[in-house]
């Protein structure tokens, strides 16, 4: 096995193609970050009407929440789009030649994509932070192990999207539908029972707890760490298997390479 | 001393079903090998079953039935690390990033091969040098012709240094003087590199060009596999033109037509000129015996000059009359 040749090259491609589509990278950036000012206005607005005070909370929960859900579709949409634009491209069948096995390579892609999305992520997130003014607390000890445990149900979803996109092609209107699945995932009320059992919800609650409340990740309850880890995990699995259905599927009929 | 086998397909058998009603056999009951260091073409029209056999071989695609080995290895059995043997240039795609240099594909694709020490990067500057792309090396892919394309495509396949590369037609869109040019260097690098190449095409020159031997598809079976140079023989024995003095001897074309169906007289500068396929051994015999009781005078006697086209195409038609 040669992982680590392989995943260098990958970040390589990574970066490089983040060079080459780089107004393309700002820009999306830039419009999330609109999306955000529309949002915070319209909370502006809201808390001139006899409101005031109230709101102070979800003023930072939706600072959390953004900044997850950024982290959320970047990671989904890495791996879904991707999967789509290669074998548009047609570089897809050359990366299913890789002896390491094309899910390796597809891993290598994830990790390589969460570090390169991250920098901008985080400049988005001092972005809102300055125009809201709320500071927030940024424990990255905390908060880069909770970010992985909460996005492993992202990639879950990507996996599964991707493979479906493999052997049934035009499904972009699923892609844009899950942006808002996600959002769902993503407030609602934890005091719900199931709720936790939801993809990202339990992970982006602890996530809340670290920014807003400041505490510690070894000051969380276990309990609630470990859910989000089996949740996580469980996610992954599914999104793995559905994947590796429709990748034989995918085999037998001869779609690998078409688009 | 046994030659190794570095591909071996075995009652190879692809059906494709088409909404669950129309099934296509695309790949039937397929064997051939190909050995250590041999340039084989795999030459078909399209639709034989080429691109499905390479991409069975490969993994990409899952055949009905029949095994494949690779150096002795079974390829389902030792996906994906089997990969590790093979590499290809695939038909229909781009098999390249267009956004990345000529140079960031090569380092791109051998890496996930595990080719990247110093000694392989000075084998892609020899490839770059032999494939005439030096100075478009730090060049994104897109901005290049289309012939240069199809070249970094090949120079990545053979970056990965596997013993067994398959090329899908490889010349497919190119222009003439391109492809003339990428067949001369798959010719050198044959001779090179103790490779084994797997070329398919639908163009009979390319295989004719490049390969020692051939195997040729039709509607998923193969219905030939020879040498290229004994192929070409078999047919050229057969056809013969002959060129008689002066003009033709009266009912020579009825007389040669009643024991040859193609035979054809025509007249030319020095004479009489007979063309005629023999496809019995003794029937050069009957020939001469007609020639002479006409009392025909012999001036010249040759092979007609037989391309692989004509092979090529008569093996198809007698196949697809036969199916």
């Amino acid at each position: 096995m040669n992982l680590g040749t392989v995943f260098l090259a990958v970040f390589r491609r990574e970066w490089t193609m983040i060079k080459r589509y780089l107004v393309n990278s700002i820009s999306s950036l830039i419009s999330v970050y609109f999306i955000f000012i529309l949002i915070f206005m319209g909370f502006k607005s809201m808390s001139n009407y006899a409101m005031a005070g109230s709101l102070e909370g979800s003023l930072e929960g939706t600072i959390v929440g953004f900044f997850v859900w950024t982290f959320t579709i970047y990671a989904f949409s890495d791996l879904s789009w991707s999967l789509i634009s290669e074998a548009q491209a047609g570089t897809l069948e050359q990366l299913y030649l890789a002896p390491c096995g094309f899910k390796w390579v597809g891993a290598c892609t994830v990790l390589a994509n969460f570090v390169f999305s991250s920098v901008p992520i985080m400049v988005l997130l001092f972005a809102m932070m300055a125009t809201t003014g709320k500071w927030m607390n940024l424990d990255f000890v905390s908060l880069v192990p909770l970010l992985a445990i909460t996005l492993l149900g992202a990639y879950g979803f990507g996996f599964a999207l991707g493979g479906l996109a493999l052997v049934f092609k035009r499904i972009q209107a699923l892609f844009q539908i899950m942006q808002f699945v996600f959002i769902g995932f993503l407030i609602i009320p934890m005091r719900i029972a199931w709720a936790k059992f939801l993809p990202l919800a339990m992970g982006n609650s602890l996530i809340y707890t670290v920014m807003v409340d400041g505490a510690r990740i070894w000051e969380l309850p276990l309990n609630d760490i470990l859910i989000a880890i089996a949740v996580g995990v469980a996610y992954l699995a599914v999104g793995i298997v559905i994947f590796s259905q429709c990748e034989n599927v995918a085999k037998s009929r001869g779609l690998l390479g078409h688009y | 001393m046994g030659t190794t086998i570095a591909l071996e397909v075995e009652s190879l058998t692809k059906t494709f079903r088409d909404g669950g009603r129309k099934s296509v056999r695309a790949v039937d009951n397929a064997t051939f090998h190909v050995e250590e260091g041999e340039v084989v073409g795999l030459l078909g029209p399209n639709g034989a079953g080429k691109t499905t056999t390479i991409k069975c071989a490969l993994g990409l695609m899952r055949p009905d039935s029949g095994r494949i080995r690779v150096f002795g290895e079974d390829a389902q059995a030792g996906y994906p690390g089997i990969l590790r043997k093979m590499s290809a240039v695939l038909e229909g795609s781009r098999n390249l990033y267009w956004r990345l240099t000529v140079w960031e594909n090569i380092l791109f694709f051998s890496a996930l091969h595990g080719v990247a020490s110093s000694e392989d990067k000075a084998y892609f500057n020899h490839l770059l040098n032999l494939f005439s792309l030096e100075d478009k090396r730090d060049v994104e892919v897109r901005k290049l012709s289309q012939g240069m394309k199809q070249k970094t495509s090949v120079v990545c396949a053979l970056a990965r240094r596997t013993p067994l590369v398959f090329l899908d037609e490889p010349t497919l869109g190119l222009d003439v003087e391109t492809s003339l040019e990428l067949r001369a260097l798959l010719k050198q690098l044959a001779i090179e590199e103790d490779r084994a190449f797997v070329v398919s095409s639908h163009d009979m020159d390319v295989i004719q060009d490049v390969c020692g031997r051939v195997i040729i598809m039709s509607q998923g079976r193969v219905v030939v596999d020879d040498r290229v140079n004994s192929l070409m023989n078999l047919f050229r024995t057969k056809a013969y033109r002959i060129v008689l003095r002066g003009s033709a001897p009266a009912g020579l074309e009825e007389r040669l037509r009643q024991e040859f169906a193609d035979a054809s007289v025509g007249g030319v500068d020095s004479g009489t000129e007979v063309r005629v396929t023999l496809s019995e051994d003794d029937d050069i015999y009957r020939l001469m015996d007609i020639l002479r009781g006409l009392d025909g005078v012999i001036d010249e006697i040759s092979h007609e000059e037989i391309d692989m086209e004509k092979v090529y195409l008569e093996i198809v038609r007698k196949e697809r009359e036969r199916s």
